[in-house]
């Protein structure tokens, strides 16, 4: 339905995107993760016609939408990472606003106002002035806003942004039945893995302006398939018995926070009784050792060396 | 173009308070500082002299015999600290049959002011003189009364034979109010182009079927109405309800005020271009607006400027030219024909400042997709 090839954006020499390719087909929750800076925003810009690219294609059904943007702009309905809303009006007023663009009006405009309320569950609070309204309840209009002209592709750039963990899972919740009862493709940006490993099919896994891995939840967690996620609570943690963990046998990658330590090793590397052996040689209590199935972010961890948040 | 100014207007109607300020403060601005009221300028009068009360009696009733200057007896130290401070333009000294104008800059009233002393102080010698000479005191009488019919008068008379009309200062002070306060509601109203540029807003209209023109049109024509509404509010209350001599061609008035908008706006259009965010925009453009009126000169009296710099600099900006039609039309009944070359000039300017300034909010969208 729609791809890029060899995608490339730059700013003043600087590159942003490079090289990036990517599809979504019909009907399909396809996540984009990456941390900050990765170059996410600057791709669907590009996929949704608001940015041209400096060399590459996006084609949608086959016909290049940089020169043509007329064509995806009437599909497609883009939530922008910020609050892209007047916050003096009414929640209706400014759905009214957003739909009457789309060249709608009278009564399939109201229905269409009433019926992206309804999905985004603000029906009882459209009287209300947008700048009276909760973080999460703005980013719920947001997303209605896009939805007006009931668009076939879904582009989401981060709406979860600074939000409360309940208006956090209402967003997943619309975007997730926005996908399987209404048909509609997603593509959905974040940079917190768990979001997208609970909406997407495939993800994409962008870092340092590029595509560093890409394919369904399972496919890029088998990358790690031939490794194991240790997770060690200890008493304190000295930067000796960092580096001797790290120069043990099967260990391949540790990562420190606070008194929590995540080690990832080799499959099958037993490695407890060296572990307790070390930790006792520096007078370190092990509080709690836990094997874990790899996530998402350990692939990230795996294949960058950070974490999505660093 | 219509949703834009849907969107516009209902945004004001949920907060009309700005706009409201607005028109207030036109009007309160002229009634302040343009004596609204039309109350007589005061000129303070006062005497060093042994005989002080005795000369500042004999020559305040002479000096009070013209209504349009008020000349008042005030305590010598008061009246040069007024001047010092700029309370009032102009202080006599009275002398017994000399005076000394006190002043601190060649304002328009001083020259008024030193004119009426003059006559008065040259008819009140030549009276004595002539009293001297007869011994006769009844002369004096006698002098006032033939001065009043004398058998030679003299008349001024424009080049069209017409009685040369008397400017007032007040009509052209309410303009120059009217205008510099209608800049400030222009550039708010132009400036909502940048706020939603960074709020996303644009963006979801570029997204949308609705033409970048259209677009524009829609800010560009909401900006247009609303500062046109202000600007006729202003005019209807002043002529209707405050008596101003505006004339008999209001519509005129209009028509010079809906130029003087639409090129103002192309200013505001042509900063929006320059700057970043709308909070650089409005650092940057409450600061410069105050100066337009008075490198216009539309605060002093016509012919006051005479620097060609400047005068050079008030041509580039519509005020100047906005002025001299409307003083045209209010004062010597101009009708389109004579005000066609300042009509003209704004719409230059306003084309020239619109293209530049679009062009140049474009650019800074350069890697972006034409609608």
């Amino acid at each position: 339905m729609l791809e890029t090839i060899h995608l490339s954006k730059s700013f003043k020499g600087k590159k942003a995107v490079q090289d990036v390719n990517l599809y979504l087909d019909n009907g399909e929750s396809v996540g984009l993760l990456g941390p900050n800076g990765a170059g996410k925003s600057t791709t669907i810009s590009m996929i949704s016609t608001l940015l041209k690219p400096t060399s590459g294609e996006i084609k949608l059904n086959g016909i290049n939408t940089v020169n043509k943007p007329g064509e995806i702009r009437k599909i497609l309905g883009v939530v922008p990472q910020e609050l892209a809303l007047y916050q003096e009006l009414s929640a209706y007023e400014n759905l009214k606003f957003f739909g009457s663009i789309y060249k709608m009006k009278g009564k399939e405009l109201e229905k269409s106002i009433q019926h992206a309320l309804e999905i985004v569950g603000l029906k009882d609070r459209q009287k209300d002035l947008v700048k009276t309204f909760s973080g999460g309840m703005k980013r719920r209009i947001n997303i209605a806003a896009a939805l007006l002209h009931q668009p076939q592709i879904l582009i989401l750039d981060e709406p979860t942004v600074g939000i409360d963990p309940q208006s956090r899972n209402h967003i997943l919740e619309t975007v997730r039945l926005l996908n399987e009862t209404e048909g509609t493709t997603v593509l959905y940006t974040s940079h917190y893995m768990e979001e997208v490993e609970q909406l997407c099919d495939r993800v994409y896994i962008m870092d340092d302006s590029e595509v560093i891995a890409a394919g369904s939840k399972a496919e890029l967690l088998s990358i790690l398939s031939s490794e194991d996620t240790i997770k060690l609570e200890l008493s304190k943690i000295n930067e000796d018995f960092v580096e001797k963990l790290k120069s043990m046998e099967g260990v391949r990658k540790v990562e420190s926070a606070n008194s929590q330590l995540k080690i990832i090793a080799k499959k099958g590397s037993n490695l407890i009784s060296e572990l307790v052996h070390l930790a006792d040689r520096y007078q370190i209590q092990l509080l709690h050792y836990q094997t874990e199935t790899p996530s998402l972010e350990d692939v990230f961890l795996h294949l960058t060396g950070r974490t999505l948040r660093d | 173009m219509k949703s834009v100014i849907w969107a516009q207007f209902s945004k004001d109607k949920r907060n009309p308070i700005l706009v409201l300020a607005f028109i207030i403060g036109s009007i309160l601005a002229t009634l302040f500082f343009a004596g609204g009221i039309q109350t007589p300028t005061k000129v303070a009068i006062f005497s060093e002299e042994v005989n002080a009360e005795e000369i500042e009696a004999k020559w305040e009733e002479l000096l009070n015999a013209d209504d349009s200057l008020n000349f008042v007896v005030t305590d010598p130290d008061e009246a040069r600290e007024e001047v010092r401070d700029g309370n009032i333009d102009v202080a006599v000294q009275l002398m017994e049959m000399d005076y000394r104008l006190l002043v601190i800059s060649e304002l328009p009233t001083v020259s008024l002011v030193r004119q009426h002393v003059d006559k008065v102080f040259q008819q009140e010698a030549q009276i004595s003189s002539l009293i001297r000479s007869t011994g006769d005191e009844n002369v004096r009488g006698e002098v006032e009364n033939y001065l009043a019919d004398a058998p030679v008068q003299m008349e001024a008379q424009g080049l069209d034979s017409e009685e040369v009309p008397n400017y007032n200062m007040s009509i052209q002070l309410m303009f120059a109010f009217t205008f510099l306060i209608s800049m400030f509601l222009v550039g708010f109203k132009v400036n909502n182009v940048t706020n939603d540029k960074a709020s996303g807003v644009w963006n979801r209209m570029i997204l949308s079927p609705i033409s970048k023109t259209s677009m524009y049109f829609g800010y560009i024509l909401y900006s247009f109405l609303i500062t046109m509404f202000q600007i006729v509010v202003v005019l209807v209350v002043f002529k209707y309800v405050m008596d101003y001599e505006l004339g008999d061609n209001l519509w005129m008035l209009v028509l010079i005020s809906a130029f003087f908008t639409f090129s103002m706006i192309s200013i505001a259009m042509l900063l929006t271009g320059i700057v970043k965010s709308p909070e650089q925009f409005y650092a940057i453009y409450p600061s410069l607006i105050p100066l337009i009126p008075l490198v216009s000169g539309a605060y002093m009296m016509p012919g006051t400027i005479t620097n060609q710099v400047l005068l050079f600099i008030a041509d580039l900006f519509p005020m100047a030219h906005a002025m001299d039609a409307l003083m045209s039309v209010i004062f010597y009944d101009a009708n389109f024909s004579d005000i066609l070359m300042p009509l003209l000039f704004m719409l230059l300017i306003g084309v020239i400042a619109m293209g530049i300034g679009i062009n140049l909010i474009e650019r800074r969208g350069l890697n972006k997709v034409a609608k």
